[in-house]
Order: C-alpha cells, then structure tokens, then sequence
C-alpha cells in the first residue's frame, strides 16, 4: 500500500497527502508519538504476558489489569490513527484521482482535505459531547482513574487529526500559490 | 441530504480516508434523525467491551517485526534443505512458504515485497519459466490468510461475534485444499526435474534446524497453547509477539535496539488505520440496524432468491468484485454486518460464510484488472500489469476450483471444528 502512495507522490508533487518530514516541529512530532506508540505497545505484551505468568505459576491475577489492556488497546489504535494522519497512510480508495485532470488534482485534493478537516471536527465535537456525559456518572475505571480519563482518549485523539487535517489544508493551499506563482 | 450524501461518496473515491467517510455518513445520519451526535462516540466506545480486539495490534507486530527480519530468507533456506527433494520442489516451497508467511504478517502486499524479491530468480535459476513464476508468486502473495493467526480472521471474529478459535480450526482445511490444488499445478508444470540438484547431507540438515530453531516452534506454541487450553486466543497474541520480540532482537540480532521503535511505531499505525475504521463503523452499522437496513435488504432479496445455493453463488460473485477494488480489512468491516443477517436467515453458518468471505476476499487481490496484488507485482517485477493478467490466470482459474469447493461443501469448514472445538 505504501509503496502505491510513495509512487504517486513521486509522479505529482503538486499533491499534499503527509506532513513534511524534514521540518523541525514535525520530526519532533513524529519522534514523541514513536515514543508514545511503543511504550503503549510494550506494556499491552508485558501486561498480558504477565497476567499469563500469575495465573499458570501462582494462580492468581490482577484484577484491573484486562480492563486496562482493553483501554490500552483504544489508546494505542488511536494515537496510532493520529500519526497515520501526519503521514499520509489512511486506509482510502484510490479509483478516481488518476484520472482527474492535473490541473484540477491539487483543488481536489485540497477539497477532501476540508472535508476531512471539517468530519474529525465533527467527531471531536461528538467526543466532548460524549465526555461530558460521563462526568455526570462518576463511574470508576481501572488503576482507580475515572471512566472518562480512559475514554477521553476520543475527543483528544480526534482533535489532534483535525489540526493534523487543518496543517494539510494549509500545506496544499501554499502549494498550490507557490506553483501559480512559479507558472505565472 | 442526499445530495450530501452523494458528495461524500464521491470524495469516497478521490483518496478521502474511508474511516472520515464513514463517520461523515454516521454523523449526517445521526444528526438528521434527530439524534445526540455523542452516539457516533458511544457506538465506538464499545470496542473497549471485546476482549479480543487486544490480538489485532499484537499479532500485527509481530507480523511486521517478522518481515522486517531475515526469518522470511531463513524459513525459504530450511525448506530448501528439507523439501528440496520433491517434484516441483522449489515451486511446492515457495507456496508454502508464502502461506505461512502471510498467516503470520496477515497481509498480502508484505509477502510479494519480502519474499517476492527472493523467489523469482530462485525460481527462474531453477528452470521455471518466468510466465509461471511471476503467476506463482503473485496468486500465492494472499496464500495463507485461511490460516491461524491470520489478521483478517480475527477481524471477521471481532465483527462477527464469532469465536476466533474455531475460525482458527475452519480455515486449516479449506487453506490446505487450495495449497494442494495449487502444487499439484506446480507439481505438473515442473515437469522432469531439468538439473541435477545437490543432495542436502546430514549436515545441511542440522545447520538448517539450527538456523530455524527458534522460529520453527512459534506456529506449535501458537495452535498448541490454544487447542490445549493453556491460551486464549489474545493471550496467544501476547505470547507471539514476545517471543518473535525476544528472538529477532536479542538472539538473532536481525533488528537492533534503534530500529524496534520504528517498527513499533509502524505496527501501531498499521492497527490505528484499521481501528479506526472499526470504530466508524460501530456508529455507521447501529445506525443501520436502527433503520432496520439489513432486514428489509434480506426481504427483498428473497424476493428473487429463494435457495440458498443460488444465494451463495450470488455472493461469490459480488465478494469478488468488492475483493478486488477494496482492501482486505476496509472490506471486511463494511460488508459484513450487512451480509452476515441475511446470510443467517438463509440459514449459513456464520463460521462458514467467514472462510467464504475470506476466500473470496483472497482471489479478489488477484483478480483482473484491479487487484492489489497484481499491481504490487508489476511494481516488484518491474513488469506491465497486462503481463501479469495473463500469468497469473491459470492460478486464478484453480483458486476459483477452490473457491467452489468451499462454498458448496460446508464439511470442510465445519469438520475439524466438530472433532476438536
């Protein structure tokens, strides 16, 4: 899959479809979110391969351990959908895109860059809004953090991918003003 | 609305991330019926709830972990030395080969791009033509993905509801009919062996097994601690990824300490795509049963079908289309909460229409003239992609045989579940 996506940009460079990695800020970006990601990572094998070892060897568990690794794994698929978004590799169908023309393609792709903007927007409003339902149960959750802690990994997560979007919506606009100015 | 509709569907096809169209739709949706937007979130909060989305990120780890080590050059060595010997020999490993691999790694782009690169020349110095060859490695680039612990099994169980374990058990036979079906081909196409080959000694038998030592096991460890009750399914996931971590790390050394994070980081990122499409369409399928979709979809079906070969034959059909335009897991996701009621109601089991889906699914990443598989070739082989139609079609034509055989002979799904799950 990725190769397709490398092959494309090559041939139209006039498309943003991935934050630049040869500026500051987003190499620092996508170093902590690497960080994050395999520490998220490291400790759902060590949480589990632990649970296995107590209950075989000295049959016994921690209780608050699989309600932990099922947050882990929202936190980790989701801050891992973060950084898929900075680098382009979404999951999408590529049917049309060739055959637009290419005078048109950086307009296009700006377009679904807004639309993309204005959906995580959606969501992330959807997530407060579901945030705020779970303050008023009160409800606890593993490692005695309240419910809403873990599940605020939602809206967190879909407004970081809505500023991820917005960034890529600026990149492609500047992009397409950098190439009139150089046509013109 | 409509019209909103519409337009979200277009920007479906111009490279927009299906997990935002998805959701775009859920949202609408959700929104025009009047309802609190939050539910597109409550919907996805419930993955929290099935314990055994947790093997999805740690099998996929250990798959990428694994395919970025040399175990794929160690696995083809061993078999070298062991199988060498049959009729077709090199033809018959590289099928196995390349299912196990995909069984492990669960995605059909990885085995061409890192086993690819190593059995075309094996393949050609050993007297295949190159027609043959490429049609080999390209067709049985999603070979394997009927085998425990292939990813996409597990995702059809987490939609599903389906118990993994006996996925795991369902595909082993329908997996090694389509092995069988497609080296006996290899086997007749061979021909007499052309070049005397070098008898493997003893030696080359122990340097072998000590090479794969530690990897040969991990497929035993893994079906052996779940069929012995020792593991679940996710916990087995657990226990793969720390021992493929252990052993391509610390004692073979193929990835240093430097290069785990990366692949950590990319493992996750592979999962975050495919969980976030998951999540969208928790919200996007409530909906739909909401306004009870499947139900009337089922109705007006059996309108014009009523019997349930006839209906499957129509699946076929259409899981054939959908497998070769979308990938693996997008596919998964959306078409089975829809076909999986109506299925049911034509009275197919759903462990059964899981191993056709897949089947399906696998063909599809070869089938002409946009299958993934035959592009990630011709980009590998450097070769038009009109070459590899036409190399690739009298495998497709013997995974089609399979294809058949599976859908109509519930048996062979069913069989090993009966005497062991």
């Amino acid at each position: 899959m990725n190769t397709v996506t490398k092959n494309s940009r090559q041939t139209a460079p006039s498309l943003v479809y991935a934050l630049p990695t040869d500026m500051g800020i987003f190499r620092v970006v996508n170093k902590v979110e690497e960080i994050l990601l395999s520490l998220t990572l490291m400790t759902m094998i060590l949480l589990a391969c632990s649970q296995i070892f107590l209950r075989t060897f000295l049959s016994t568990g921690l209780l608050w351990a699989d309600p932990l690794l099922r947050y882990l794994v929202l936190w980790s698929g989701l801050l891992g959908a973060v950084a898929a978004t900075g680098q382009g590799k979404h999951i999408a169908l590529d049917v049309l895109s060739r055959s637009v023309p290419k005078a048109f393609a950086p307009w296009i792709n700006f377009s679904t860059l807004v639309f993309c903007s204005l959906t995580s927007m959606g969501l992330s409003w959807a997530g407060i809004l579901f945030i705020q339902g779970e303050l008023e149960y009160e409800l606890i959750g593993p490692l005695s953090l309240p419910v809403w802690f873990w599940s605020a990994i939602f809206p967190v997560a879909f407004c970081l991918i809505t500023v991820k979007y917005l960034i890529l919506c600026f990149l492609q606009l500047r992009r397409i003003f950098q190439m009139k100015h150089l046509q013109g | 609305m409509s019209l909103l509709k519409i337009i979200i569907f277009c920007l479906a096809l111009l490279r927009t991330p299906l997990f935002l169209i998805i959701s775009a739709i859920a949202l609408v949706s959700f929104y025009t019926a009047d309802i609190d937007i939050s539910v597109v979130i409550i919907e996805m909060s419930r993955l929290a709830d099935t314990p055994i989305l947790v093997s999805l990120p740690l099998f996929i780890f250990a798959g990428v972990l694994l395919s970025e080590s040399q175990a794929p050059k160690r696995m083809l060595h061993f078999s070298q030395i062991f199988l060498g010997w049959l009729p077709g020999g090199l033809a018959v490993i590289s099928l196995f080969v390349c299912a196990i691999f995909t069984a492990f790694t669960g995605a059909s782009g990885v085995t061409i791009f890192a086993l690819g690169g190593i059995l075309l020349p094996a393949l050609l110095a050993d007297g295949y033509d190159e027609k043959f060859s490429m049609g080999l490695i390209t067709s049985s680039g999603s070979l394997g993905l009927l085998f425990p612990p292939s990813l996409p099994l597990i995702l059809y169980g987490v939609i599903a509801g389906s118990r993994i374990d006996h996925l795991f058990l369902a595909g082993i036979l329908p997996g090694l009919c389509m092995l069988a079906l497609l080296a006996g081909y290899a086997i007749i196409k061979s021909g007499p062996v052309k070049k005397k080959k070098r008898r493997s000694t003893k030696k080359d038998f122990v340097e072998g097994l000590k090479e794969i030592g530690w990897e040969l096991p991990l497929p035993f460890l893994l079906i052996g601690g779940i069929y012995g009750g020792f593991l679940v399914p996710s916990e087995a996931a657990a226990v793969t990824a720390l021992y493929v971590l252990i052993v391509e790390v610390f004692i073979h050394r193929d990835i240093s300490l430097s290069q785990l994070f990366p692949i950590m980081s990319k493992s996750m990122v592979l999962f975050g795509g495919i969980l976030v499409i998951l999540a969208a369409s928790m919200a996007s399928t409530n909906f739909l049963i909401d306004q009870e979709v499947p139900t009337r979809l089922f109705e007006f079906i059996q309108k014009y079908i009523d019997s349930k070969y006839s209906f499957l034959l129509l699946l076929n059909i259409f899981l054939l289309l959908v497998g070769a335009m979308l990938d693996i897991f997008s596919a998964l996701i959306l078409i089975v909460p829809l076909i999986l009621p109506i299925a049911i109601g034509y009275g197919i089991d759903p462990i059964h229409l899981g191993i056709i889906f897949l089947t399906n699914l696998q063909i599809g990443y070869c089938t002409p003239p946009v299958g993934l598989n035959l592009f990630l070739a011709s980009y590998r082989f450097e070769k038009p992609v009109t070459e590899l139609y036409k190399s690739t079609l009298p495998f497709l034509g013997l995974l089609l045989i399979t294809l058949v055989i599976i859908t109509y002979v519930p048996l062979l799904s069913s069989f090993l579940i009966s005497r062991f799950g």
